[in-house]
């Protein structure tokens, strides 16, 4: 049985000027997400990948369908869900003057757990920045901290809004390594991406979303024999990023 | 531990490690308090006046004696040249000249003043104090008992000087700028950075972080208001006559109807402009208006009894009275009815308002 079920989600916000007519901005999304796996949403911006997450996560109301998380109907019980996932924003400002630590006790409390920030900062590979303020972070540790932060009440589920975008070639597969960590440990991860490379890479499963709707879903593999059947050109040499991370390595900067 | 709790000692160590806002709310308080506690620290400032002694004889030195002994006056004595341009410039306010033979017998002496009369506000109100002056001297001169004598006594039985004034107007003006920032200006932010979207992850409740969020709230303006009163009481000399616990009161039900509003407020702006113009609307007046500076009875009639409504005139006057008068929250229930009032308006709008639901997006 699927760990989350979307059923025919549907968000309407009221079209700028008019109280009658409305705009879809989720229409009908229906999903269902396995345990264990890495799912990804792809889209377009304004596909409503993330109002479909936020609806999912208990944070937007949902106008009609449910979500279902490990078999609790979240417009029915939202703060249950909440203990069940974990959730990283797109946004990542937290409150002044708190450093990581402050912070990640701040959350654990809020979830009546009393967990170690150190702990939580050595799984993302900050437990040095401990006493940092997170305005201090590179962008590639603000992600990592985000996801420690979604790490506080050990979630069934890790919900990941474009994890990586912003970030430098090294970033980036340093969150792709704590992603495939996080997953073989057990935790189901639901990921959106405007990233190809990293559906690819990641995911067992991907559904692409236009215009509120989900278009086509499906393995990656299935994806591309249904859509792009054609042999792509002999790859006769590697890419820019190849170049990139050739010339700058592969250790990871901040 | 309660979420209401963990919110609440999490915000207070925010504003602990704030020094900037620690600072400035109380930057301009103490400015004001320390500014007029020494200018009414000394009473009155003596009036300059120059005198020219034509005469330079034993009884215009005594007159010239009397006039310095009386407090009133600081006396300059020099050549008429000289005074007068002292007075054309401004340092002396007038410039009296003892004529030749002022001796106090027989004939009245003339003396001459030397005003500058475009200053026609000040020489009004000098004229008859010079000219009271004069008579005081003469009578102690000739030695006469006069035959009115007034005797002035203060029906409140004790001195009140400005800053006794200011002092209670000064806190409550406090209480509402930090509340109204507290929960307001917060909330804006917070919502902007997503900061709220991100507290909502886990599975506080609105109330929760309202709770926690007027706790701490209500902690620090206690804090930052008794520490104004201490540095008043200390620093300044100013008299608290009334209870300290219904002072405490007061000041709880202060900042809750400015909290209150402030909620309010922070739901309407969406951006932190929006919350500066809508605040400094909201508080601007009620800072001229009720009865801060000066008393809201020495107002044009027209807005007197508008300005009695207004929420920070009912603080204040509360306020005043318990810290100046003595007086118990009992002996000014019309006072008491206002805030109560205000709070449910507060509370109303802030309830009403909120978008609990929204309050993340």
């Amino acid at each position: 049985m699927a760990i989350v079920e979307a059923q025919e989600l549907v968000k309407r916000y009221p079209k700028p000027g008019s109280k009658s007519e409305h705009f879809f901005a989720v229409n009908g999304v229906s999903l269902q997400i396995e345990a264990g796996e890495v799912f990804g949403i792809l889209g377009p911006n304004g596909a409503g990948k993330t109002t479909t997450l936020e609806m999912i996560e208990g944070l937007t109301d949902i106008d009609s369908g449910d979500a279902i998380v490990d078999r609790i109907s979240v417009s029915k019980n939202p703060n249950k869900v909440k203990e069940l996932i974990g959730v990283q924003l797109q946004a990542n400002e937290y409150f002044d003057h708190l450093t990581l630590s402050d912070l990640l006790t701040l959350f654990s409390r809020l979830f009546k757990r009393d967990e170690d920030p150190n702990i939580l900062l050595a799984k993302v590979d900050l437990e040095e920045k401990a006493a940092a303020k997170p305005a201090a972070l590179s962008g590639g540790q603000k992600q990592r901290f985000s996801i420690a932060s979604a790490l506080v009440n050990d979630p069934k589920v890790l919900f990941l809004d474009e994890p990586t975008t912003g970030l430098d070639p090294q970033a980036k597969r340093n969150i792709w390594k704590l992603i495939e960590d996080l997953n073989s440990a057990g935790m189901t991860i639901v990921l959106t991406t405007h990233n190809m490379e990293e559906a690819e890479h990641l995911c067992s499963r991907i559904a692409i979303m236009d215009n509120g709707k989900v278009i086509a879903e499906g393995t990656p593999q299935k994806l591309i024999m249904e859509h792009a059947p054609e042999a792509p050109q002999a790859r006769l040499h590697g890419n820019l990023e190849d170049v990139f991370l050739k010339l700058t390595g592969h250790a990871l900067r901040e | 531990m309660n979420s209401t709790l963990t919110m609440g000692r999490t915000l207070l160590k925010i504003f602990s490690r704030d020094r900037q806002a620690i600072f400035f709310t109380l930057f301009f308080p103490i400015t004001f308090m320390v500014i007029f506690g020494i200018a009414s620290s000394g009473g009155e400032d003596p009036i300059e006046i120059g005198i020219v002694d034509n005469s330079t004889n034993a009884f215009s030195e005594r007159f010239i004696d009397t006039l310095e002994a009386d407090g009133l006056f600081n006396v300059t004595i020099g050549e008429e040249d000289d005074l007068r341009d002292m007075v054309v410039d401004g340092d002396l306010a007038l410039t009296l000249i003892v004529p030749r033979g002022f001796d106090g017998r027989e004939q009245a002496a003339d003396l001459t003043m030397l005003v500058d009369a475009a200053q026609a506000r000040q020489t009004a109100m000098l004229t008859p104090l010079v000219e009271q002056t004069l008579l005081n001297v003469e009578r102690e001169l000739r030695a006469i008992e006069p035959l009115f004598p007034l005797t002035v006594i203060d029906v409140q039985a004790r001195s009140q000087r400005y800053i006794d004034f200011l002092v209670p107007g000064l806190l409550a003006l406090t209480i509402m700028q930090i509340s109204v920032a507290g929960s307001g200006y917060n909330i804006v932010e917070y919502r902007r950075k997503g900061i709220l979207k991100r507290l909502f992850v886990t599975p506080i409740k609105p109330g929760h972080f309202i709770g926690g969020l007027v706790l701490s709230r209500l902690f620090i303006t206690v804090i930052q208001v008794s520490f104004l009163l201490a540095v008043a009481v200390v620093l300044l000399g100013v008299p608290v006559e009334g209870n300290v616990i219904e002072l405490l009161a007061l000041i709880i039900i202060g900042s809750s109807i400015f909290l209150s509003l402030g909620f309010w407020m922070g739901s309407i702006a969406k951006t932190q402009q929006a919350i500066m113009l809508l605040g400094n609307l909201i508080t601007l007046p009620q800072m001229f208006l009720s009865g801060v500076f000066f008393p809201i009875d020495s107002m044009p009639d027209l807005l007197q009894p508008v300005a009695k409504l207004l929420p920070l005139s009912f603080v204040v006057s509360g306020v005043r009275e318990v810290i100046v008068n003595g007086a118990s929250l009992i002996d000014q229930i019309p006072t008491v009815i206002g805030l109560f009032a205000w709070l449910a308006i507060g509370l109303t709008l802030a309830i009403r308002l909120f978008r609990w639901k929204e309050v993340a997006t």
